[in-house]
């Protein structure tokens, strides 16, 4: 019993990762129609700034990882100037293969800078064991689990209620009225970028204790996130987040129960058995983020 | 004029292994070796191209295709008789039963779904080490035999690479020009269109899939016979990223532009000499700038050259 509690666990964990980078996937989706392969690469550049920070600079583990999601939302936003911008007018086929193409030169650079042999983290928090009744688990989990509660509960409030937020729900639903009526579409497009950058640095910086970091982590990732979007109904943040959820689930209890090998199946399978029953995805499609 | 140029042209290339032996007496191993692997990659780039430049489909499953045909190729070499043939057979089976749930998506998610299934196939290969060796390899297949021939030396596997290249070509040819290859660039250009004017964007999308793939698996067969040994590490995304800087830089959607891709494609790291990590990364870099800055590729520079005052080249592009 206490063995499938942990499992589940580690399947919170799993998604909470997963959910973060699917938010950001699904913001730009919803923001500028574009579908950003490059998007794990930004969770892998993420956790080396972290580490960086944290093991090379020594700083301590609060200051390291806000410096991470800083560094990473100006690289989005770097990233929206330089590739983004000048891609969004052209076809799906170019944008999807100018984001491949971005997503492979950074893994590689990657593999230049800092060597494929995998940068393990550890933090005080990862090290310290919660015993819950013969449930074990390290803190760190809690703190993943508590942070992505908060990052969400945040993100609800920011597209419900900012200014900012409000403008992206806007242009996810028209972006000719909003330009017509004074949005300015391109600084809202920009600042979607650095969230969602900024985003999957925050899930970088909160896994990466417990996972290591590694060049080419970002491929399979940005597949899983994209299974959640599409599970969830394209576009729709909530729908992605519970999505996330779900194949975390699955892909833990698969790695526990079934074959650890075959983990990273689970998700492809997940996504094909729902598009079989549901071609828009489990929460419909709705229009809008 | 047209059919004495071609003759000339396709005696030259049949004359390849003899020249290079007179003209670079030292290197002509070498030399024969990467000009195997451009008769190879011309194939695999061209059955790519069929999918992702005539009908438009922008599949990233071309390594498990070739995968699948390799892996049958090196499993069976030693006990079937017909290994090639079972290669072609079990890629384009795959491609089917693959392609009936990924036509249920379209765009982006269709990218995704078939990279999802590339990966699948890359982790069972690594995995399943009882069948597959998984990261040990498949390690001494036998050199194909038809008939009393067997080909076994660098010349023989050149004239054996350039004739799937010509095979290949010409099916190429015969399936994007005529009624087929239109309803093909229908399908593409204007979906809702050509389903109006009764044309099954599925059927002829599913076409394309599956002799691409089939294709991608006779060429993955035949590759492993010349190597002589399979890693799982051949299967990975990175073969998807090759073809698409081979057929972007080319011509997406030209037999000619796909060539001369592939073709500059394999020659360019041979004189560049470069650590694999760096070519990666040119690559990656490469194909950026190819997309956003001349999407037509070679193809089109040529096009508004030198062929300025020809009529437009008829490849349908």
């Amino acid at each position: 019993m206490s063995d499938l509690v942990e499992q589940l666990v580690h399947g919170l964990t799993l998604g909470s990762l997963y959910a973060m980078v699917a938010t950001g996937l699904a913001l730009m989706f919803g923001v500028v129609r574009l579908i950003n392969f490059a998007h794990g690469e930004f969770y892998m550049l993420g956790g080396y700034a972290f580490w960086y920070a944290y093991a090379e600079l020594g700083l301590p583990y609060p200051v390291a990882g806000l410096a991470a999601v800083a560094a990473m939302a100006v690289f989005g936003l770097a990233y929206e100037r330089a590739v983004i911008r000048t891609i969004l007018a052209r076809t799906w086929h170019v944008q999807l293969i100018a984001t491949l193409a971005t997503s492979i030169t950074l893994t590689n650079l990657a593999i230049l800078a800092f060597g494929t042999q995998p940068k393990e983290v550890p933090t005080r928090l990862s090290a310290a064991i919660l015993d819950l009744g013969g449930v074990r688990m390290a803190w760190q989990r809690v703190l993943v689990l508590v942070a992505a509660v908060a990052i969400f509960a945040a993100l609800e409030w920011f597209v419900a209620h900012a200014k900012l937020g409000k403008a992206m729900r806007a242009m996810s639903q028209n972006r000719e009225a909003c330009a017509v009526v004074g949005v300015d579409v391109q600084q809202v497009a920009l600042a979607t970028f650095g969230i969602s950058a900024g985003l999957a640095a925050a899930a970088a910086t909160l896994v990466s204790p417990l996972f290591s970091i590694f060049p080419d982590v970002g491929a399979l990732l940005t597949l899983k996130a994209f299974a959640a979007v599409i599970v969830g109904g394209f576009g729709y943040v909530r729908g992605a987040i519970a999505a996330a959820f779900l194949i975390g689930i699955a892909e833990s209890l698969a790695a526990g129960y079934l074959s650890y090998a075959y983990k990273d199946a689970i998700a492809f399978v997940v996504m094909v058995a729902v598009l079989l029953v549901r071609p828009q995805g489990l929460f419909g499609r709705r229009i809008g983020i | 004029m047209r059919a004495t140029r071609f003759l000339l042209g396709s005696a030259l290339l049949v004359a390849v292994p003899w020249i290079v032996a007179a003209a670079l007496p030292g290197q002509q191993r070498y030399v024969l070796h990467v000009l195997i692997f451009t008769t190879l990659y011309g194939a695999l780039a061209l059955s790519y191209d069929l999918v992702v430049g005539h009908v438009g489909s922008l599949s990233l499953a071309h390594p498990a295709f070739f995968g699948l045909g390799a892996y049958t190729l090196a499993l069976l070499a030693t006990e079937a008789r017909w290994p090639f043939a079972a290669g072609i057979a079990l890629a384009a089976v795959v491609a089917l039963a693959v392609g009936v749930p990924m036509f249920r998506l379209t765009e982006h998610s269709f990218a995704m779904g078939t990279l999802g299934f590339a990966i699948v196939t890359q982790v069972v290969a690594t995995n399943w080490v009882d069948f597959t060796h998984g990261p040990l390899c498949v390690t001494g297949i036998p050199k194909p035999q038809v008939g009393a021939l067997r080909i076994a030396t660098l010349p023989a596997f050149y004239w054996m690479g350039l004739a799937t290249l010509g095979l290949v070509a010409l099916l190429y040819r015969g399936l994007t020009t005529f009624r087929l290859g239109r309803a093909f660039h229908a399908v593409r250009d204007n979906e809702t269109l050509a389903a109006a004017a009764s044309i099954d964007p599925l059927k002829y999308r599913m076409l394309a899939f599956v002799i691409g793939g089939g294709v991608a698996g006779g060429v993955g067969a035949l590759y492993v016979s010349y190597v002589g040994v399979l890693c799982p590490g051949e299967l990975t995304v990175s073969l998807s990223v090759n073809l698409l800087v081979m057929v972007f830089l080319g011509g997406v959607g030209s037999l000619r532009g796909v060539l001369v891709g592939a073709a500059a494609f394999t020659a360019l790291p041979e004189i560049l000499r470069m650590a694999p990590t760096w070519r990666m990364v040119i690559y990656g870099l490469l194909l950026l700038v190819i997309v956003i800055r001349a999407p037509d590729g070679l193809e089109g520079l040529m096009r508004r050259g030198r062929w300025r005052g020809r009529r437009p080249s008829s490849s349908g592009a």
